[in-house]
Order: C-alpha cells, then sequence, then structure tokens
C-alpha cells in the first residue's frame, strides 16, 4: 500500500490541535486556504457538489477535548460545538430542558449522519435545521475571534451576513425554571416539510417555543421559520399579535397572515415561494390551534 | 510558517486502525475516504459504492460499533478505532443472525443495498434489541432499497429481533 506522491500534494493536510488557541493560530497563518472541520458531512457534501474546493489546511476540531459534551452551567444547558447530533438526540439534560432541540435533531439527515455530524456544524451552517429550534429557544452562542470571546443570540447569528472565519466554542440554551406558583405550562413544536416524509432535505422549517396560561393565553413566544437555503428568522409580527391573547379563529387567521407577509423564503426549482410561505403559516398557526387547551383534544 | 510544535500535529499518511478484528497499518492520506480504504486498499468489497453523498447508506459500516457513512468519513477519523465491515459481521462458522434472517425472509432483490442494511440493522439491535416500529423508521431512514419496497427488509427486522439480533463478535 505505498503512497502515491502526487495524491499526497494534492490532498489537504490536517492538523489536530490540542487547544481553542492553538486552532485559531493556524486559522490565522493560513486564513482562506484552511478549514475547520468537525464532522465533515457538509464539507463533504459541498466538495462533492462542487460549491466548495478541498483547502489545502484541514484543521480537525475533534482533536479539542474541551469543544464536546452537554453540561449544566449557571442556569444555562452548554453544548459543545464538537458534540454529536446523535449524543444531542439521546441527551438527557437536553430532554430535560430542550425537547424542542432534541426533536430538531431527530429530523437532521439519518442516524448514521447524526453519528458524525456536530450541533457546531449545523449552526454554522447557518440554514442548518437546528438553527430554527435555537431561535426559539433563544440560545445564546459563544465565539472565539483570536482576541477576545464574543457573545450573540443564534437569532442575531442567523441575520447576520459575518463571514469572518471565527471558531465557534459553545451553544448556551437558558434553563428556565418552573416557577411552582405559576399555572403557566410551557408547549413547543418543530415541523420540518421536505419532499418525503423521513431523511430528507427541508423546505419549510418552523420552531416554536412558548408558554400558556390554564385558559390558553399566551405569556410567552418565540417563533423561527426557516427550511432549504431560506436563512431562519424570527415571526416577531405574529409574535406580537398572539402574545397576550388566546388564540382563536380570527387571532390565528391574522397570525397567518403575519407569517404569510415576514417569511421570505428563498426557492429553488422544487418549491414555490408561495408553496413555502403557506406551508410556513400553516404549520404555524396548526402547532399553536393545537397546543391550545379547547383544541388539544381535536386535534 | 508552520510552528515547530505545529508539526507534531499534523495527522500523519500512515493510517493504523483495526479492521474486522485485524490491526491495519497502511500509507493513506489522511483525507482519502474510508469507502476507498475498505474497497481499494484493503480490497472488502462488500462495502458498496452508490451515491457516494451520505444519501444511500450503500457504503455503511460501524466504526467504533456505530454505523457510520464509508463515503462521508475520512481516514484521519478513523485512526485508532475498530471498523466492521460486513465481511466481519459474521462468526467463523455462522452468519450473523441479522445475515440469517435476511437470508429466510427475502430481505432482498438485487442486493445492492443489503451489505449497508445489515449493518444498520446490527447496529440498531445491538443498541436496543426490541425497538419499536417508530424506532425502526427512525434507525433506518438512512438505508435506501430501490428494489424490495421494504417489506422483505421489514420482516427480515422483525425475524433478527425475534431471533436477538445480537452477536457476540461485533467489533
Ligand atoms: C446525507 C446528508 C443529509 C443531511 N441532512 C441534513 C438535514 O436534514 N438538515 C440539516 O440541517 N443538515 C443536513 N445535512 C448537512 C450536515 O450534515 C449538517 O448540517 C451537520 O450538522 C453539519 O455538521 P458537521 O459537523 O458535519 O460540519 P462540517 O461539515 O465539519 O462543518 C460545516 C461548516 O462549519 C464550519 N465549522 C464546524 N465547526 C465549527 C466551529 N466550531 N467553529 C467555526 N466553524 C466551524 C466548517 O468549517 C464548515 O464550514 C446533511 C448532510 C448529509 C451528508
Ligand atoms: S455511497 Fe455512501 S451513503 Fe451512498
Ligand atoms: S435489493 Fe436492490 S437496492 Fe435493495
Amino acid at each position: 500500500m505505498a503512497l502515491n506522491q502526487e495524491e499526497l500534494l494534492r490532498s489537504p493536510a490536517v492538523w489536530q490541535p490540542r487547544s481553542i488557541e492553538e486552532a485559531i493560530g493556524m486559522k490565522e497563518e493560513w486564513g482562506s486556504a484552511a478549514v475547520y472541520t468537525a464532522g465533515s458531512t457538509l464539507l463533504r457534501t459541498q466538495w462533492e457538489a462542487g460549491t466548495a474546493a478541498m483547502p489545502r489546511h484541514l484543521i480537525d476540531l475533534g482533536s479539542i477535548a474541551s469543544l464536546s459534551g452537554i453540561r449544566e452551567e449557571e442556569g444555562a444547558i452548554a453544548i459543545g460545538p464538537m458534540t454529536t447530533l446523535t449524543d444531542c438526540r439521546s441527551s438527557g439534560l437536553l430532554a430535560e430542558h430542550a425537547p424542542l432541540l432534541v426533536d430538531a435533531v431527530r429530523n437532521i439527515a439519518g442516524w448514521s449522519v447524526r453519528n458524525l455530524a456536530t450541533l457546531g456544524g449545523n449552526v454554522v451552517y447557518r440554514v442548518g435545521d437546528a438553527v430554527p429550534a435555537l431561535i426559539a429557544l433563544n440560545a445564546k452562542l459563544e465565539w472565539h475571534d483570536g482576541s477576545r470571546l464574543l457573545f450573540e443570540s443564534a437569532e442575531e447569528w442567523a441575520s447576520s451576513s459575518y463571514a469572518v472565519p471565527r471558531l465557534l466554542t459553545s451553544i448556551r440554551i437558558p434553563c428556565e425554571e418552573d416557577d411552582p406558583t405559576s399555572n403557566t405550562k410551557r408547549f413547543f413544536a418543530f415541523h420540518k416539510v421536505g419532499r418525503r416524509e423521513a431523511f430528507t432535505p427541508s423546505l419549510v422549517t418552523v420552531a416554536i417555543q412558548g408558554e400558556a396560561e390554564e385558559d390558553g393565553t399566551l405569556t410567552k413566544l418565540r417563533i423561527a421559520a426557516g427550511g432549504g437555503q431560506t436563512t431562519p428568522v424570527r415571526m416577531t409580527r405574529a409574535e406580537e399579535l398572539l402574545l397576550g391573547a388566546k388564540p382563536d379563529g380570527a387571532g390565528l387567521q391574522q397570525a397567518f397572515e403575519a407569517v404569510l407577509e415576514q417569511y421570505e423564503p428563498r426557492t429553488d426549482p422544487f418549491a414555490t415561494d408561495l408553496y413555502r410561505k403557506r406551508t410556513a403559516a400553516n404549520l404555524v398557526v396548526a402547532a399553536l390551534w393545537s397546543q391550545s387547551p379547547s383544541n388539544a383534544s381535536k386535534g | 510558517m508552520i510552528d515547530q510544535t505545529w508539526a507534531e500535529r499534523a495527522a500523519g499518511s500512515k493510517l493504523e486502525c483495526e479492521v474486522n478484528g485485524k490491526a491495519v497499518s497502511a500509507e493513506i492520506t489522511p483525507s482519502t475516504r474510508l469507502l476507498s480504504v475498505i474497497r481499494e486498499d484493503l480490497g472488502l468489497t462488500g462495502t458498496k459504492r452508490s451515491c457516494e453523498i451520505g444519501r444511500c447508506g450503500a457504503c455503511m459500516v460501524l466504526v467504533d460499533g456505530k454505523p457510520v457513512n464509508s463515503c462521508l468519513t475520512m481516514a484521519y477519523q478513523c485512526s485508532g478505532k475498530k471498523i466492521t465491515t460486513i465481511e466481519g459481521l459474521a462468526g467463523e462458522e455462522m452468519l450473523h443472525p441479522v445475515q440469517q434472517s435476511f437470508l429466510e425472509e427475502g430481505g432482498y432483490q438485487c442486493g445492492y443495498c443489503t451489505p449497508g442494511m445489515i449493518i444498520s440493522v446490527a447496529a440498531m439491535l445491538a443498541e436496543n434489541p426490541k425497538p419499536s416500529m417508530e424506532q425502526i423508521e427512525e434507525h433506518m431512514s438512512g438505508n435506501l432499497c430501490r428494489c424490495t419496497g421494504y417489506g422483505g427488509i421489514l420482516r427480515s427486522i422483525e425475524r433478527a429481533i425475534e431471533r436477538g439480533g445480537q452477536s457476540d463478535d461485533r467489533g
């Protein structure tokens, strides 16, 4: 099994830094000739499709132990970006505090891809299916830019056009403790519509996290919509209309119109703009309708 | 300029791992796909090449007991790992119970998806010997079959569950 010298010269060098500082140092040294690699499932797809060239250097983040794992930390669940989607899917901590994210992850690719793919890679992808869930959960992202730590919300990240290669170091989901004196109940919904039932690229992805009083009055609500190559955004107009209200037929009709107006999907040859808009609006109102106490049993 | 300490961080072109219980040490560029290492360097052609972008499951192998698409995995990601291909699933004497079930229940037609299917079923049953239909669908959704319509495959899975799909000699 002798190595072909030409092949060796053409193929990228793979570097395995032991610390965040070392990884950033390598990236600064080689600039665009180097790419961070996590599970490499997205990178491989891009190389095969010809949308990105294989770089000269791959900086494998898998060798930095501190970038993996899920822990409870100062009122939040901190997820290392190198945590695989499978580990997120089976995490007891996430099942307890962020079942919305577990549901989102279950809908990404298939089991074998999730054994390689990481949550960090999905976030940096920006149009990854976990991002709407992280926006609805009000997750915070921690980055290292070479000199200091930077913090921003998942919502800010998705709407920014920031392309400078920072290193994502943590994904934090705030844990809200249940108030035993309150009668509010938390709810969540994640829906992904593709061209087949399972293991499908998304056409529309919708994530909702909220809280309602016993009579159905919505006291908290965050709705995010993305899917396909559409950058996920918060549906703030629908949120404003619904907060403080008990969603009835007329209220949901208004929320439907608000999503139709605010959600601006990117199209491709597979589905039109209008199809995606209607799908997103239907998913949002159907989820809110079915969680309302007067409709839950009819759902 | 490459820092002296960084030089030690370069993944070398020697892949050291275990394949089907045997130690492998091979000169392979670190970004080579595991699929080519298995088929071309090791000559284990039971692992199939099809879509080559992670969408069909024909190239499925176990890495430390977990199913992964070998077309998506690079050599450096396998360093120090135990890899099991379809050739390494069965013991010396007998087929693996999942293989036996596919044979008895007609879980294949052309057979091209079958090695990948069997690897995924074996991994699923090793993790959960009695999966529900929902769990079967979740674990198997990355393996596509263009021939059977999945009926025979589902029957084979049910049969494998009945006989306890575990094997004693998985890597
Ligand atoms: C068959 C198949 C099906 C798929 N289905 C889906 C799907 O349904 N939904 C979906 O959302 N995605 C899907 N994907 C895309 C991809 O697998 C996932 O988005 C995955 O989570 C990416 O993670 P990764 O670890 O493989 O990322 P990588 O490919 O390693 O990296 C992705 C990008 O993020 C950068 N990066 C990674 N980690 C960091 C970090 N810590 N800091 C800075 N930059 C970083 C890399 O440089 C690269 O640009 C699919 C891919 C395949 C092959
Ligand atoms: S060849 Fe690897 S998944 Fe299709
Ligand atoms: S038996 Fe032919 S692809 Fe499955």
